[in-house]
């Protein structure tokens, strides 16, 4: 434990000594002030094209930046001799993963904390924007979806040899979780029978990150609704009482199997002839 | 004569099919300077990396303080103090952030981070950002960590490379302090005086293999007044091509 929280704490001060943070905190920045600018006609509250073009925008972005930030950070310590040098200290791979990961997760949530305070800022002062509410939910959805794609940058980190070949996952990760997921999505339960639809819809939302918390983001916004009826139980248990705690669990499960996934992948490496 | 603190026996590394280290037996005892030496992919990082447990072995088996790095690594690991011939500093830390990130998870404190750093000269400009540093200031921070928990056993892959005259004197006075401290040190040089003057043995090695092995007193009654030019010579086949040249029309 107290290895992790060194790591971490290196880990956070490293990286706001790094250009690229703040290269992506002006950037989100600018990104949420121009979302604003967007709707600043309205007074936005719940589900509507403003709060569901920003979720889309969000969407595109945040997870690059994340898989970015958090496979370069790995595959620095290999190539800067970091690794090889700690390897040789008496320390577990699990916490100094789980330290890298609890210090990047804190430069990511400050960054995205930037962006939405500065877009609430400006929102108050021109006297438009979202309501308190939906403007809450969207933060939460930023938070989700940075800490659960750091979870999957753990493991591409721990998968790549460099820093090249970590960038080629990233964009090839992303790519099939942001963009191309919805028409393979479409395409694959088209080509089903009726009856497996609804399981493997289920099944395969719980296996993309970013489907999950736009999902369970939709839904708290009251935008069920224009999900189909295929969503109509996915609706029901997110608006329930267990909704968010049940969504909470299961992030949380999927952010530790993925860590977990990267310290098996890290330590094979350690232990081959 | 004490029982040996570092052991290897018939250590094999093989990597993608090419031989590195072919069959290699050694052992220090607590307090012995063993100089590694030999020309470029003789084996020495290899061998020490090995030692280290940052690389396993292919085949043979190691000990420090009669422990395994597969049998208990935390411990294993523990006793040794390892200064790697290549690392690439996060260049916007401080010298004393740095090395107290490396204290901490040895589990020492910020003041002890602040003693080696003087052991090593380094305390006028522990905080100035590493980026600022020459070559053998960066030699020295990394001398620095590798001392830091003062264990039993220092392995330094080439710690020489970029040190100035003075700076080789302070080092040597270092490694015979970390010796009469009781500290196995076992390092890698292709400087020659360096060995000469520092080790109680000199190991050579060639293509992976140990080529020669003994003092530097063993050397002089093998290979006689020639001294280390003669041990390379013949070490490494420089006498016998030489040799053919001459013959040559």
């Amino acid at each position: 434990m107290k290895t992790m929280v060194v790591v971490a704490a290196r880990e956070l001060r490293g990286g706001f000594r790094n250009p690229w943070a703040y290269a992506f905190m002006a950037l989100f920045a600018v990104f949420m002030l121009s979302l604003l600018l967007i709707q600043s006609q309205n007074y936005v509250a719940g589900y509507s094209g403003a709060t569901g073009t920003m979720l889309n925008l969000v969407l595109y972005f945040l997870p690059l930046m994340t898989l970015a930030m958090g496979a370069f950070s790995l595959t620095g310590e290999k190539e800067d001799g970091s690794w090889e040098l700690l390897s040789t200290y008496p320390m577990s791979t699990l916490s100094f993963l789980a330290g890298k990961y609890a210090g990047l997760a804190a430069v990511m949530l400050t960054v995205t904390a930037m962006g939405f305070g500065v877009a609430a800022l400006a929102g108050w002062a021109a006297g438009s924007g979202f309501s308190p509410a939906a403007f809450w939910q969207l933060y939460l959805f930023s938070v989700s979806l940075s800490l659960l794609f750091l979870a999957v940058a753990m493991l591409i980190g721990a998968l790549s040899r460099n820093r090249w070949q970590a960038l080629t996952i990233v964009v090839a990760v992303w790519f099939f979780l942001i963009i191309a997921w919805q028409p393979i999505l479409i395409a694959a339960l088209g080509a089903m029978p009726y009856l497996w639809i609804k399981p493997a819809l289920t099944a395969l939302t719980l296996l993309n990150p970013a489907e999950m918390a736009r999902l369970f983001t939709v839904v708290k916004l009251g935008g069920g609704a224009m999900l189909g009826p295929e969503y109509y139980e996915w609706i029901g248990w997110i608006r329930g009482p267990a909704g968010t705690w049940g969504f909470a669990g299961i992030s949380v499960l999927w952010i530790c199997g993925f860590v977990l996934a990267a310290c098996l992948i890290w330590e094979r490496g350690r232990r081959r002839v | 004569m004490s029982e040996p603190f570092l052991q290897i026996q018939k250590v094999h590394k093989v990597i993608r099919d090419h031989p590195i280290i072919r069959g290699v037996s050694l052992d220090a005892r607590r307090g012995e300077v063993v100089a590694l030496c030999g020309g470029n992919g003789a084996g020495k990082s290899t061998l020490i990396k090995m030692v280290a447990g940052i690389l396993q072995p292919t085949g043979g088996s190691m000990t420090v303080g009669g422990l395994t790095w597969k049998g208990d690594r935390r411990r294993y690991v523990s006793q040794i103090g390892y200064m790697p011939d290549d690392y690439r500093f996060t260049g916007s830390f401080t010298a004393l952030e740095t090395l107290t990130y490396w204290a901490r998870l040895k589990g020492l404190g910020r003041d002890r981070a602040a003693e080696a750093l003087a052991e090593v000269g380094l305390d006028q400009t522990g905080r100035k950002p590493v980026s600022s540093f020459s070559k053998g200031m960066r030699q020295r921070l990394l001398l620095a960590q590798a001392l830091l928990a003062r264990p039993p056993l220092l392995l330094m892959d080439e710690p020489t490379n970029g040190l100035d005259p003075y700076w080789m004197d302070s080092f040597m006075a270092l490694v015979r302090q970390a010796a009469a401290r009781g500290q196995t040190v076992l390092f890698s040089t292709h400087q020659i005086p360096i060995a000469e003057a520092l080790a109680d043995r000199i190991v050579f090695l060639r293509s992976g293999e140990i080529a020669f092995e003994g003092a530097k007193e063993d050397m002089a009654a093998k290979y006689g007044q020639g001294g280390w030019q003669a041990v390379y010579a013949e070490v490494f086949g420089l006498k016998a091509q030489r040799e053919r040249q001459q013959a040559a029309p």
